[in-house]
């Protein structure tokens, strides 16, 4: 495999999956603050 | 949401299309318009959804107006119609996966393999089957929202990913598998000033997210007030990217694996309805593995399940749309289920028919857009960002750059994307582009789009009363 195709293949997997993940990470993370917020109000 | 955005055009679409620029170049723009087109569409059809708490009729008709009702209801049609021959297509999948279950899809050549696909699309399964799929579609959407469509979503993209997972790892295992990983990869600068390359990505980006099709808007009615309108539209579009980067490793590892003299060939030519890799090559090339009979059932069921997901969206875009109407959910459901098999009967059994109804609507999913960007530019695109998708209770705030998204480049993108796929028409066809009757020809497209829009037009008085007057 050429160096070009190696690394371009690292960056659509980091970009698309790497991305997917932070953005489930973050509602996670927001799930999880609004349910313990909600039984205080 | 993201069992709406995941259908079978991440698997046998998106590879195709990709081959046919080289796979690395057509990557770009691809990415390019995930974030130009797929993403600010969803985003304004999460927020219209979470903001008016209607399908796409009275969506429309809430944010900008009883004189508009009718755009919804031409942007419901269009998923409507197309849902009309996608339950033919989930039909497809269903029979090969009982075709690999059973064992008939095993040692299959390409003369068996093409006789097999031939024999079930000149019979009368087509119909069976496409029966079948609306019968189960309507059968989760009767059980409800949560119970029902949730539920479903909770088992099949899940178990989508992990299918997919399996096989990509299967292929990329495969011994030659690595060329087809570098060609996928391999990035030929000079196709980039190719604007084929460009208008193509911008089709699959429409095509494969969903976006435009009203399907997301209508998942929105029912979500709650907190949850983001820039989150999870992120999240739609990112994993269906994603499993399209999975799919396209996974079929072009398996392809140059085993068949590197005519890779280029098999991945690439559209075959019969444009399924040739999936139904005539697929069953081929999985019949060459060792455990062929474990793979085959592991891909159809991979594609029933991705297809499946998208079709109960479309059904329930038409019964929520009725359900505003004043028609009871339960009776929506049937009625639905019931028109939808009658209407899909001439694209189960007529192949000329099935490809007029792709080109029409699949076009029409563009106006769709742009319908969507209208009714946005028409309310305005800064009030639109502040009261609907940076709305009270969501944490993931949009600037002030989306507006220029929407007034400007999402306007030039349906012209351009329209204005070729109409010249193309045009050229393959100069002395019958204007033909109504032509299977993909400019008259068709306008000819059908103008008897729907006169309707809507005519009636809008009427759809708006029902579905609205509750305000």
């Amino acid at each position: 495999m050429t160096g070009q195709s190696l690394l371009m293949m690292l960056l659509m997997f980091t970009i698309l999956w790497g991305g997917l993940i932070v953005l489930l990470l973050i509602a996670l993370r927001k799930e999880r603050q609004k349910s313990d917020d909600e039984p205080n109000r | 949401m993201v069992g709406v955005a995941v259908g079978t055009g991440n698997i046998w679409r998106f590879p195709r299309i990709a081959a046919k620029y080289g796979g690395g170049a057509f990557l770009i723009p691809w990415l390019v318009f995930l974030f130009l087109w797929s993403i600010p569409i969803i985003i304004i059809e999460i927020a219209m959804g979470k903001g008016t708490r209607k399908g796409t009729v009275g969506a429309f008709g809430k944010l900008i107006g009883s004189g508009f009702t009718w755009m919804g209801a031409f942007v419901g049609f269009v998923s409507t119609a197309i849902m009309f021959y996608y339950s033919v297509v989930t039909g497809w999948c269903l029979r090969y996966l009982t075709g690999a279950l059973s064992g008939e899809l095993e040692g299959l050549v390409f003369e068996s393999s093409e006789a097999f696909w031939n024999d079930f699309i000149n019979g009368y399964q087509p119909v069976l089957f496409h029966f079948l799929s609306l019968a189960i579609g309507t059968m989760i959407l009767y059980r409800g929202v949560v119970r029902g469509i949730e539920r479903a979503n909770r088992l099949f993209v899940p178990s989508l990913v992990v299918l997919l997972v399996i096989l990509f790892l299967r292929a990329v295992t495969l011994p030659g598998a690595m060329k087809g990983i570098e060609i996928f990869f391999t990035v030929r600068w000079e196709m980039l000033l190719d604007y084929h390359v460009w208008l193509d990505a911008l089709s699959q980006n429409a095509w494969s997210t969903g976006a435009g099709w009203g399907l997301i808007l209508t998942y929105s009615v029912y979500m709650k007030n907190r949850e983001d309108a820039v989150l999870n539209s992120g999240i739609t579009a990112f994993a269906n990217h994603s499993i399209s980067l999975v799919s396209g490793v996974m079929i072009f590892s398996t392809v140059y694996a085993l068949v590197p003299a005519r890779a280029a060939q098999v991945i690439s030519e559209p075959g019969p309805l444009n399924t040739g890799l999936a139904f005539i090559w697929i069953p081929q090339l999985f019949s060459q593995l060792p455990g062929s009979y474990f793979f085959s059932i592991l891909f159809f069921l991979a594609l029933f399940f991705a297809s499946m997901s998208s079709l109960i969206s479309m059904i329930e875009l038409a019964v929520r749309v009725l359900n505003d109407a004043g028609v009871a959910r339960n009776r929506a459901i049937f009625s639905v289920g019931a028109v939808g098999f009658i209407m899909g009967i001439p694209s189960a059994m007529n192949s000329a028919f099935f490809l007029n109804q792709d080109w029409v609507w699949g076009i029409g999913l563009i106006v769709s857009g742009a319908i969507f960007a209208f009714a946005v530019l028409w309310f305005g695109v800064s009030q639109f960002r502040e009261h609907y998708i940076n709305a009270e209770g969501t944490d993931v705030r949009i600037g002030k750059w989306y507006d220029a998204i929407v007034k400007y480049l999402i306007p030039v993108e349906v012209t351009a994307l329209i204005g070729w796929w109409f010249w193309v028409a045009i050229q393959a066809d100069p002395n019958g582009w204007w033909n109504p009757l032509r299977i993909e020809s400019v008259g068709t497209c306008l000819f059908q789009w103008g008897v729907v829009v006169s309707l809507f037009v005519g009636f809008n008085w009427w759809i708006a009363r029902t579905t609205l007057e509750d305000q």
